[in-house]
């Protein structure tokens, strides 16, 4: 089960998130590090640990239809997948361990997928946890009234059958390669509770849900002070008869980094999962404290508005890259180490990137060169390319509040001035350049995009999703197009890498945006808390394996 | 003075029924959707639909507007779309954090200026003079966050002895009341005196001023000539007359410390309407950003009032006008 970030599709990035991205420090790994204290320390059952965040849930409504990070925090603690998703996928794609289900089998047809839940699972409350919440659940999800927003993940399931209280089968209506993610997305609802309210009530109710809170996963909430701090305690009934170690976390909201880092290095915090570069020298300092970090599947990039003249025309669009100095943008941007020019949306990190590739180079003769064949030249001697009387002059947006998107924007500027490209930086607050990008009224954005675990291109280089905005570079390429659905067809997401690859050749060469850089994360912990594994799917990943030693 | 009462009444109800026409139309008319910033880009057309249906977004502007005026005289200031609970249910759990910061931000800005312009008004022109002064342009000079950050870097870091954010430590629900109350006042002393002391610079100017002007008065002289001490004629006879413009001042101030209070809310993670303020415009949350300003509108509307009739009972002169 990967953590909803992992597992959403291709979108772009609150602002809050790249400040985030940035790390700066060693002991990366590709996959992210391995847990911290040694193998031969001997767990501590007990004690508190307290957790500092930028962000918190929106209410209580983001514990039922999560839309920020720290919402999934704290959802993904409480409730449980069938399965859980595992941050290896550098070498191959992510496997899955058992959750929910202790095992599962597929069909011959690799169309229907059966379950087999554990036998002790119950609710807080006492309640069974059986197949009849599963199918519940897909049931919720699917509904419009509830208006999940990854119901679209549970199109090609066609029904879910409850074979016996301990075991559910899905049914697909054809075999492709995201399928065990599709039937493992969302987390299972409680149906013996939550059934007492229709669905249609459930996006005005959230009073309702407060009053019906109960847990499946290692924690359950004890408390919730919106704007202050969010007390998790140990779910006594949890399957896991051995876990959660803690007793508590609390989760502190402190929307000032500056003020939570503070708190971090005075040692009234324990944990924070994201910090940013500037601030990892003064971390490490700290013998008592210590840094974990690790790639992020969020690439930023020169989104070209593919459907606009000249950025219509690939060999432009390569110009353009030819003409930016990503290799300087990192270095400045993204000193240490924090970050790597990129290459494709199939990023670095990830098991299906083709290592053959390489990222275009800096090179303003080859970009002046490719402009003049096509015919723009400075008939004026302003400086400027132009062609029929009309200037290579553009604006480049990004958005507000995220400081190494602008500072990327005016190195751009400068550097396209260098061969005669006029770049104007316009800085849009988030919203509206969300709005302008999705409805195609830009001409280039410097913007974020994440990728999944299921290496789904759909959402934004396949035509069909130019309608929507999704495809909001309004790229096409029929060839495209046909590998996407290719390898989406795969039953096994290995069988589609031949696919992958030529994607990743055909977008290399026709650079329907430019992809600036890929950049790391940084999380930090007191080292009095021990296995903390904060990775790609979660500050909280393994929280149930924490613990700490007494506070000093 | 009942005419000059109504007269103002109207007048206010006037100007907050303007402010909340113009914040509504000014949020509905910034570009985007709540449902896509709220929900994600890949809800289903359906699902999008069911969404803008259920909050009203279907409807013509101007049906919207009537409806929400309509709820608004009912004091029903909607749902917040991203939390989805009543907004006056959420704007109350957080006032009071606001409404206790802004007290005590006052009384650390009015104990620093009447301390301060006291002492800078009878020496007037003297070295204290001067040196306080000084002190007021630092002061006016620097942002709140500023005077937040370098509190919290001083006080909280480099001598941990006040908590950096937060109304309450942890396990505060364990302490007694006394305990309780007392850990409150740790916790409250720095995010007031960033707030209190931004505004303190100004209003020592204003209490120096006017206490100069007043102690310049004939009144003055003659308490002088019938031999009271100087502490008896600053203290009781010039400091009376010298002050009442500051109760207008107090009225006026103290909404406007309760609006101004987002960044250090923010930098001291104080639960307050100013964090809320935040969130909601980050989730474009439009009812709650809505329900927000005009409570904050409100306040200010109030304010004035209050001034104002502070104003009339002092000096006939107003009321009559």
């Amino acid at each position: 089960m990967a953590g909803a970030r992992m597992k959403r599709p291709i979108r772009i990035l609150l602002p809050i998130l790249l400040a985030a991205v940035l790390a700066a420090c060693g002991n990366t790994e590709e996959n992210g590090p391995k847990p911290n204290g040694a193998a031969s320390d001997k767990p501590r059952r007990g004690g508190t640990v307290v957790t500092g965040w930028t962000t918190e849930p929106l209410g209580l409504v983001d514990l039922i239809f999560p839309t920020t990070a720290v919402g999934n925090e704290v959802l993904f603690r409480t409730f449980q997948h069938l399965v859980e998703e595992q941050p290896d996928f550098t070498e191959h794609p992510a496997t899955f361990a058992p959750q929910l289900a202790e095992s599962w089998e597929w069909s011959d047809d690799h169309k229907t997928l059966t379950f087999h839940l554990r036998k002790n699972l119950v609710w807080s409350d006492g309640a069974p946890l059986t197949a009849e919440d599963v199918r519940w659940t897909w049931q919720a999800h699917i509904d419009p009234a509830v208006a999940w927003d990854s119901a679209y993940m549970k199109e090609n399931i066609r029904d879910v059958e409850v074979v016996d209280p301990q075991t559910v089968r899905f049914h697909f209506t054809h075999a492709y390669s995201k399928q065990m993610l599709d039937a493992n997305e969302g987390l299972i609802l409680p149906k013996h509770l939550w059934s007492q309210l229709p669905f249609e009530k459930w996006r005005e109710s959230p009073d309702w849900f407060r009053q019906h809170l109960v847990a499946a996963g290692p924690f359950k909430i004890e408390s919730w002070k919106p704007q202050q701090e969010m007390v998790l305690v140990r779910n006594e009934r949890y399957w896991e008869k051995d876990r959660p170690y803690l007793d508590r976390v609390i989760m502190r909201f402190i929307p000032d980094a500056g003020n939570l880092l503070s708190q971090f290095l005075n040692g009234d915090l324990d944990f924070i999962p994201q910090v940013a570069p500037s601030e990892a020298a003064r971390i490490r300092a700290n013998p008592s404290l210590e840094l974990v970090s690790y790639w992020s599947n969020l690439y930023v990039l020169v989104a070209w508005n593919n459907s606009r003249p000249p950025f219509s025309d690939p060999e432009v669009r390569r110009a353009l890259t030819l003409a930016i100095d990503r290799q300087a943008i990192v270095d400045t941007l993204l000193p240490g180490g924090a970050g790597r020019v990129g290459v494709s949306p199939i990023l670095q990190a990830v098991w299906a990137h083709d290592k053959k590739l390489q990222p275009w180079p800096y090179d303003p003769n080859e970009a002046r060169r490719i402009l003049a064949a096509k015919g723009w030249k400075d008939t004026n001697g302003d400086g400027i390319l132009d062609r029929a009387g009309k200037k290579l002059s553009f604006d480049l947006t990004s958005n507000a509040g995220n400081q190494n998107r602008n500072d990327a924007a005016v190195m751009i500027q400068q550097q396209l001035r260098v061969v005669g490209i006029e770049a104007t930086p316009r800085i849009l607050e988030f919203n509206t350049l969300v709005t302008d990008n999705q409805s195609g009224h830009f001409d280039a954005s410097v913007t974020g995009l994440s990728i999944d675990t299921s290496l789904d291109l759909s959402g934004t280089y396949h035509s069909r999703a130019i309608p929507s905005g999704e495809n909001f570079l309004r790229y096409s390429n029929p060839e495209v197009d046909r590998l996407i659905d290719v390898s989406a067809q795969q039953t096994e997401l290995e069988d589609a890498l031949p696919y992958l690859h030529q994607i990743e050749h055909i977008l290399h060469r026709d650079q329907p945006a430019t992809y600036l850089w890929e950049s790391q994360r940084l999380a930090a912990l007191n080292k009095r808390v021990h296995d903390a594994w904060p990775n790609l799917q979660a500050g909280f990943f393994n929280l149930k394996d924490w613990w700490v030693e007494p506070r000093q | 003075m009942a005419g000059y009462l109504l007269r103002r009444l109207i007048s206010s109800f006037l100007l907050l029924l303007l402010v909340a026409t113009i914040i509504f139309f000014l949020v509905h008319l910034a570009p985007g959707d709540p449902t896509t910033v709220l929900e994600g880009r890949r809800i289903t057309p359906e699902q999008r639909e069911h969404l803008r249906h259920l909050y009203g977004l279907d409807r013509p502007l101007g049906e919207q507007y009537v409806r929400w005026l309509g709820a608004l005289a009912r004091g029903d200031l909607g749902i917040s779309f991203a939390q989805q609970r009543p907004i006056t249910t959420i704007i109350a759990e957080a006032f009071p954090a606001t409404f206790l910061l802004a007290t005590a931000a006052i009384l650390v800005e009015y104990g620093v200026a009447l301390l301060l312009g006291i002492a800078a008004a009878r020496r007037r022109d003297g070295t204290a003079d001067h040196l306080i002064r000084v002190v007021s342009l630092l002061l006016s000079s620097q942002p709140s966050f500023w005077i937040g950050l370098m509190l919290i870097l001083l006080f909280a870091h480099v001598w941990p002895l006040l908590p950096a954010s937060h109304m309450h430590s942890i396990d505060a629900d364990l302490m007694s009341p006394l305990g309780r109350a007392l850990d409150l006042a740790r916790h409250l002393i720095l995010p007031a005196v960033a707030l209190g002391l931004y505004n303190a610079g100004p209003t020592l100017r204003f209490v120096r001023g006017s206490l100069i002007e007043v102690m310049g008065m004939d009144y003055i002289r003659t308490a002088r000539a019938k031999g009271l001490s100087e502490r008896r004629v600053v203290w009781v006879h010039g400091l009376r007359n010298a002050l009442t413009p500051l109760v207008q001042l107090f009225a006026l101030s103290f909404p406007s410390l309760l609006n101004g209070a987002v960044l250090t809310e923010i930098i001291f993670s104080w639960p307050g309407l100013g964090r809320l303020s935040l969130a909601a415009i980050l989730s474009r949350d439009y009812p709650l950003m809505v329900g927000i300003t005009l409570f904050g509108a409100l306040l200010v509307v109030l304010g004035n009032l209050v001034a104002d009739l502070l104003q009339a009972a002092l000096d006939p002169r107003v009321r009559d006008a």
